[in-house]
Order: C-alpha cells, then sequence, then structure tokens
C-alpha cells in the first residue's frame, strides 16, 4: 500500500477587501442585491416576478414590483458547478436534454423551489418577452403550468427586415399597455406617469454609461479584459432600471477611462491579441474559456452583449423600436453590421464563436452571418462546441485546440503586416 | 375504384417535383410554404401554385455549411433541397418566424439559395387582440407586395373566393379524418399519402379526389385493429408509417403539424377577406408554435383519443424540436392522469434505421394487447 503523503495544507493569501467606491464593489452589491431584495419582499408578503432579460423593466420597476430572472439565475447556477445536477432533474421529468440548459435548469428550480447555488424567490407571476427567442414562450408557458400563476406576454416577433416597421411598434405598445393593466388588476398596482419617466431616465443612463464604458475597448490595450463585461452584464440585466445601475456604471467608465490613462488595464498579462467573443459564455466553464485566451495573451475585447444591453431612447416609440431591436430579434444583416462594427471600433483582429448547444436561434445563422463578418473585417475565425450551462457540452480539448489556431493565424497575420 | 384514387394521391405525395413540373409547364408559378402556417389563401387568390416545402428524408450535407447538426432536420433538409436545386423553377419561398429554427432558415435562405426569393410572414403570438389581429395584417400585406414584385395582382374579390376553396378544402379534410376513424383497412401509409398530397396539388384538385375518394369508401371496414392517436409535427417517413401499419395500429385521430392541425379552423366571413383571413389565425389553437398559456392542446389529445376510443396516443418527436419538447411533458402529465397509455419515439429527416422506433412501438403494442 503506497504510503500516504499528507499534503501541506494550502495557506490562501486573505483577498484585499474590495473598495466600496469601486466598479466591482457596486456592480457586484447590486447583482446580489436583486436576489435578495426579491426574497425579502417576498417575505413581507408583496408579489414577486420572474422575468425575461430583455422584457421591458420599465414595466415592473415604475409598477414596484419586485423581480428575479431566471435566466440570470441558471447562470449563476451553472457558473458555481450545479448545471448539470438540475438539468438532470428536468430531464428526470421529461424535459429532453436538447431543450436549452436555462429552461432546463429553471424548469428544475420551480420543481425543487431550492438549489443552494443560487436561490430566488418564489414568483406571483410571470412575464415573458420572446425577442432573444421563442424558447422562452414555452420554458414560461411550461413555468405558468409548473407554478399555477399567471403568465404576461409581451411579444416581440424577429424581424426580418433591417427597420423596425411602425406595424410592429403599434403592435407591441398595445401590448405592453395590456400588459401594465393585467398587472395593475392582479396585484391593485397603480401605473405612476412621473415613476415611469423616472425609471427611463435611469435605464437611460445606465445605457449610455454601460455602452461608452464597453466602448473603451477602442484603445490598445484595452483598459479592461473583455470577461469582466460578462460578470457586469448582470446588472444590465437586473437592475438597468434603477438609479444605483447608472451610478456604478458611471464609476465602471470612470475606472476605464482612468486605467486608459495610467495605461493600466484588468486585464494583467500582454495584450498580444484582440477578439470579438460571439455568444453566450460557456459558464460552467468560465474560468477555461478564460484561461484559455489569457495564456496566449488574447484580450477578448469586445462581444455583442456591449450593445445588447443599451436601452437608450428619447421616448416611447423609441423606447419600444429599442426593445425589437435586441440581438436575438434583428435579421442578419442587422445583426452582421452591428457586429462589423464593433470590431472595427475595437480593433478586432479574430472571431471566436461559441456554438451554443442551448441557443438555436443564436447558433441558427451564425455560420454564415460570421463568415461575412471575417470578409468584410478581414479577420479570422473560428468556432467551437459549447453550452450555456449544460457543462456536458463542452470540450476543454477542442476549444483549446481551436484558440491555438485562431492564435496562430492572427500571429501569421501580425508577422505579414508588419513585414 | 378507390385503390385507383388511394394511387393518385400517393403519386402525388411521392412526386412533388413531379407536381411542380406539370404546373410550371401550365404557365403557372410556384411558391414554396414552409411549416407550419402560411397565408396560403393570399398565393392562391394572387394566381400562384402555393406548394408545401416541409423537406425530405435524406442526407444533409450542404445544409451543414449554415446549420449547427443541433437544429431540425425538417428545416435542415428544406435548405439542402434549395440549394441542390430540388426547387428550381418556383419564385419564392414563405417562411414563417413561428419557432427559433425557422428564423434562421429565412436569414441562411438568402444567401444559400439565390434564385428563389424569400418571403418572411411575421406572425404574432399575441394574435387574438385587435392589435394583435392589425399585426397579422400587415404581415399579410407585406407577403403581397412581395408576390406583386413576382407579378401577381391582388384582388380582394379574388381572395374572398381563395378563402371559399380553401375553407372547402378544411371541411373535407376534417371528414377525410373523421371516415378514416371508421376506415382500419385504410393504412397509415395510405392515409399519410392523402395528407401529404395536399401540399402538391392545387386544393381545387385535392378536394375533388378527397371527395371521390369519401364516395368510394363505403361502409366502415371490420378489420379489428389497434386505435391510436398520433401527435407531432411531421409523421410522413414510409418506415414510420411501415411500422405502424406493421403492428396493426390504426391512425383514429392526429395531431400531426402537417397533417389535421392544418384544417381546423376556417376563415370567417367578413366583408374584408384580409381581415377575415387574419381572424383565422387569431381563432387558430391548440398547437405548440401557436401561444397559449392555457395549454389546450394537451387537453384536446386526451379529449380526442376518449371520443375516438384509441386504446393509446404514440407521440413522435421530431429531434430538436423544442416547442413539441416542451408540450411533451404536459401530454405526458394529462395521459397519465386519464389513464392513457403514452409512447414517444423519436423521428429525424436523415433517420434511415427506424429500429430503435420499431422496438419502441412493438413494446407498446404488446403493453396496449396484454
Amino acid at each position: 500500500m503506497a504510503e500516504e503523503v499528507k499534503k501541506p495544507e494550502e495557506v490562501k493569501k486573505p483577498r484585499k477587501p474590495l473598495d466600496p467606491n469601486s466598479a466591482k464593489y457596486k456592480l457586484g452589491k447590486i447583482a446580489s442585491d436583486a436576489f435578495a431584495t426579491a426574497i425579502e419582499a417576498k417575505k413581507q408578503g408583496r408579489p414577486v416576478a420572474w422575468v425575461s432579460s430583455n422584457f421591458p423593466v420599465e414595466i415592473p420597476e415604475t409598477l414596484g414590483l419586485a423581480t428575479a430572472y431566471p435566466e440570470n439565475q441558471a447562470a449563476g447556477i451553472a457558473a458555481r458547478g450545479a448545471g448539470e445536477r438540475m438539468c438532470e432533474v428536468a430531464e428526470a421529468e421529461g424535459y429532453s436534454n436538447d431543450i436549452c440548459a436555462y429552461a432546463r435548469i429553471s424548469l428544475a428550480y420551480a420543481k425543487l423551489k431550492e438549489c443552494p447555488e443560487q436561490d430566488v424567490a418564489m414568483p406571483d407571476v410571470l412575464l415573458c418577452c420572446n425577442n432573444i427567442c421563442n424558447c422562452m414562450i414555452k420554458w414560461y408557458e411550461n413555468l405558468s403550468q409548473e407554478l399555477g400563476i399567471p403568465m404576461i406576454m409581451l411579444d416581440i416577433p424577429f424581424n426580418p427586415d433591417y427597420e423596425v416597421s411602425d406595424a410592429e411598434v403599434a403592435y407591441v405598445s398595445g401590448q405592453f399597455w395590456d400588459a401594465v393593466h393585467q398587472l395593475e388588476d392582479l396585484f391593485g398596482l397603480k401605473w405612476d406617469d412621473d415613476k415611469f419617466e423616472q425609471v427611463t431616465g435611469f435605464s437611460c443612463r445606465a445605457s449610455r454609461a454601460w455602452l461608452e464604458a464597453t466602448a473603451q475597448a477602442k484603445y490598445t490595450p484595452s483598459p479592461f479584459n473583455g470577461f469582466d463585461l460578462l460578470n457586469h452584464m448582470a446588472v444590465m440585466v437586473t437592475a438597468r432600471g434603477k438609479e444605483e445601475a447608472g451610478e456604478a456604471m458611471e464609476t465602471l467608465l470612470k475606472e476605464y477611462k482612468e486605467n486608459h490613462e495610467k495605461g493600466e488595464s484588468t486585464f494583467r498579462v500582454e495584450e498580444k491579441h484582440r477578439i470579438m467573443f460571439e455568444g453566450i459564455a460557456c459558464w460552467p466553464y468560465l474560468r477555461a474559456t478564460s484561461r484559455g485566451l489569457k495564456d496566449r495573451g488574447i484580450n477578448m475585447v469586445t462581444t455583442i452583449y456591449a450593445d445588447a444591453f443599451g436601452f437608450d431612447y428619447n421616448s416611447f416609440d423609441e423606447m419600444i423600436r429599442a426593445y425589437c431591436s435586441v440581438p436575438n430579434a434583428i435579421n442578419l444583416e442587422k445583426s452582421r453590421d452591428k457586429r462589423i462594427k464593433l470590431c472595427k471600433d475595437n480593433n478586432v483582429e479574430g472571431l471566436l464563436v461559441h456554438t451554443n448547444r442551448s441557443c438555436k436561434l443564436w447558433s441558427g445563422f451564425m455560420a454564415e452571418m460570421s463568415r461575412q463578418i471575417g470578409k468584410e473585417c478581414n479577420i479570422p475565425v473560428t468556432s467551437f462546441d459549447g453550452d450555456q450551462a449544460d457543462p456536458r457540452n463542452f470540450s476543454e480539448a477542442q476549444y483549446d485546440t481551436r484558440v491555438q489556431g485562431l492564435c496562430e493565424i492572427m500571429e501569421a497575420n501580425k508577422e505579414a503586416k508588419e513585414a | 375504384m378507390i385503390q385507383d384514387t388511394i394511387r393518385k394521391f400517393h403519386e402525388a405525395a411521392a412526386s412533388p417535383r413531379a407536381q411542380m413540373e406539370k404546373y410550371m409547364a401550365e404557365g403557372k408559378k410556384i411558391v414554396l410554404t414552409a411549416p407550419v402556417y402560411t397565408p396560403e389563401e393570399i398565393i392562391h387568390s394572387m394566381g400562384f401554385v402555393p406548394m408545401g416545402a416541409w423537406g425530405a428524408d435524406m442526407e444533409l450535407n450542404r445544409a451543414k455549411e449554415y446549420f449547427p447538426a443541433f437544429l431540425c432536420s425538417i428545416v435542415q433538409s428544406i435548405l439542402e433541397l434549395g440549394i441542390r436545386d430540388a426547387y428550381k423553377g418556383a419564385s419564392a419561398i414563405v417562411i414563417p418566424s413561428l419557432c427559433d429554427t425557422l428564423k434562421t432558415l429565412g436569414e441562411n435562405w438568402k444567401y444559400a439559395v439565390d434564385d428563389i426569393k424569400f418571403i418572411p410572414m411575421t406572425y404574432p403570438q399575441n394574435r387574438k387582440p385587435d392589435y394583435g389581429i392589425a399585426f397579422t395584417k400587415a404581415g399579410y400585406e407585406r407577403v403581397i407586395r412581395d408576390l406583386e414584385e413576382l407579378g401577381g395582382k391582388f384582388d380582394p374579390e379574388a381572395l374572398k373566393e381563395s378563402n371559399k376553396v380553401y375553407n372547402a378544402h378544411n371541411a373535407v379534410m376534417r371528414r377525410v379524418d373523421e371516415a378514416l376513424a371508421a376506415h382500419p383497412e385504410i393504412t397509415a401509409a395510405e392515409r399519410s399519402d392523402i395528407f401529404k398530397s395536399a401540399y402538391f396539388m392545387t386544393k381545387e384538385e385535392h378536394t375533388a379526389l378527397c371527395e371521390e375518394f369519401l364516395a368510394e369508401l363505403g361502409e366502415a371496414g371490420a378489420e379489428d385493429k389497434l386505435a391510436i392517436v398520433v401527435s407531432g409535427i411531421l409523421t410522413d417517413a414510409p418506415q414510420l408509417n411501415g411500422i405502424f401499419d406493421d403492428m396493426g395500429m390504426h391512425i383514429v385521430a392526429d395531431d400531426v403539424a402537417a397533417q389535421s392541425r392544418q384544417y381546423r379552423t376556417d376563415v370567417p366571413e367578413m366583408d374584408d377577406p384580409l381581415q377575415a383571413l387574419a381572424v383565422k389565425f387569431a381563432n387558430m389553437d391548440n398547437c405548440s408554435v401557436l401561444y397559449n398559456v392555457k395549454k389546450p392542446r394537451v387537453q384536446w389529445i386526451v379529449d380526442t383519443a376518449k371520443e375516438r376510443n384509441a386504446k393509446g396516443v404514440v407521440v413522435v418527436m421530431t429531434k430538436f424540436c423544442d416547442p413539441e419538447e416542451f408540450d411533451y411533458v404536459m401530454i405526458k402529465r394529462a395521459c397519465e392522469a386519464a389513464d392513457l397509455p403514452l409512447a414517444l419515439v423519436e423521428v429525424d429527416r436523415q433517420m434511415v434505421h427506424f429500429e430503435q422506433v420499431r422496438t419502441n412501438l412493438e413494446t407498446f403494442r404488446d403493453m396496449l394487447t396484454m
């Protein structure tokens, strides 16, 4: 029998407490408060809504309805390693493992009503908007059945045209007010125009700061590590209609500007290459996917998320048009042009595409679109297979090989340019 | 002779290209209609021949340049056929955005198949309120504009007539479905041909052939078969229907998107035929791609199975079809609660070996006959 070797106890360096005035602290607090506030509201007997990520937050915020975001919860659960366990609970109920892993995790939570990796308040109503996918409709229909609670559906169809039509604005506006009236009737809430104006102000303020902060990647080197955006994005999903979100995003912008002035960055190694990352993060493998880039000096300087949650508008109609123009609701040409702009504005040298098994819509025309982006920007494109929350659909070896290949092409391109 | 009529259904169902060429030789223009619902009445009224494009059982090759493997093979095979010129000569394809995969089909089509125009049809999910009906109508107007660019002419009076033609076809298909419930001697393969051929014939011709068939059908058959209800998106694979027949199963009703779901709702009589067509869509229901939080489809399956004295329900799941995969859990529970046996079989347009389906259905048959 081999002699047992006692490993010396690992001594972890105590983490320096975060400066409460830093963007990281403020954003982290807003993100964690989002869950805690809804849990507290529930305890006090106030109604809680589960809300899809691109539902107009202006509605629950104005009405003072406590909210929780199942997509955000599922991402948290997956990042903390419980994605597979929760998916299996849903699969045991009969849900196919082909279904979006966020939906499977959420439906598992609806059954178990607890998950230590990320608990949320149980809902009294479901606010669904399908501007990111129609899968959302089916997921929320089933939640409504499983939990026996009402669902309010705000349908924003996929727009096959480049511009949002007046007919679509009229259709979505009609639904917007119907949703408001349904919530008023359900919970005895009252719509207040002044509050609405205040909320839209907060939402636009947060959006403007977010868009400007993410645009700081225009500098070389970038003043931030693009993986930061994946974390900060949670605030844009859950709290963009709150005053503190705008303030925290402005702090983030200030820090990025200061980083640039001082020649600093949250990307803590030499920035050899700059890429755009396409698709939702592989939450179960966030570290592996981040390290695979960082070890090669590749900074993911931009992603469509920089655009996805930037809801800046000057009127009610413009607000509706903004919700009709989120990334998964727009046609290939508009999706492509937004990405080309991001690539060009941020001096991107390569495109890394996450072919996300959970997201049929995102992945369904990605091959053609990324070919067009690669051609227009004259950059190499590579893809890897993964999943936003189900760890069974990702191979670290494949990821590493693909990133290595991308890196080699970018190096060769650089050498050719210098020569 | 009924066998002649059945053979005509089979020939049309098995030879869409020949049908297409026949119409083109008559000087008619073809407009393809993708799953699940399209405003065929408009296409018909503007002088085109609408032909269903639900893909084919085949190996996917070129479509892989556009789609990842985990997308529905019906949709992938539509693109594959488009790239391979199987639809050559068609003027346009109307693709609705009723599921996520269909949304991506249209976007890919624009670059993969450049000689057949993509016409999007954007339906609302909140289709019943006035604003939903108005949005459906706006979607139809967009289709009309695109068809006008192809030389079609819109005339409300012609649409009124086309609405009648389609209502008459709906009615005959409902009668066929009801009649077949009492005729176990008509095989699953023959039943499939009757429904499938409707996509490749003008509605006038198909209605006439169905009338002929009903007239020839005669007295209810006496064969003792196992009555089942089939649910799913598409059940036209010859191997699948062959297995139903080998197992002595008699489809007494279907909840299949490519079959009876098409014919449940008529265009109401109204002064404005386009408004009437939008109201028809508002009235449609009981389908996985039409939002309804109460999911009445689930109870519809149970009730229909009871009404038609079915012994069980077979859910034919098209792999990667998430609208159906979500509904399946509710269907399973409702059937369990109603003490109605249920089997799930998974199919795919690329499937060559159906042995797993056979084993599943054999076990199901044994269970039902025990």
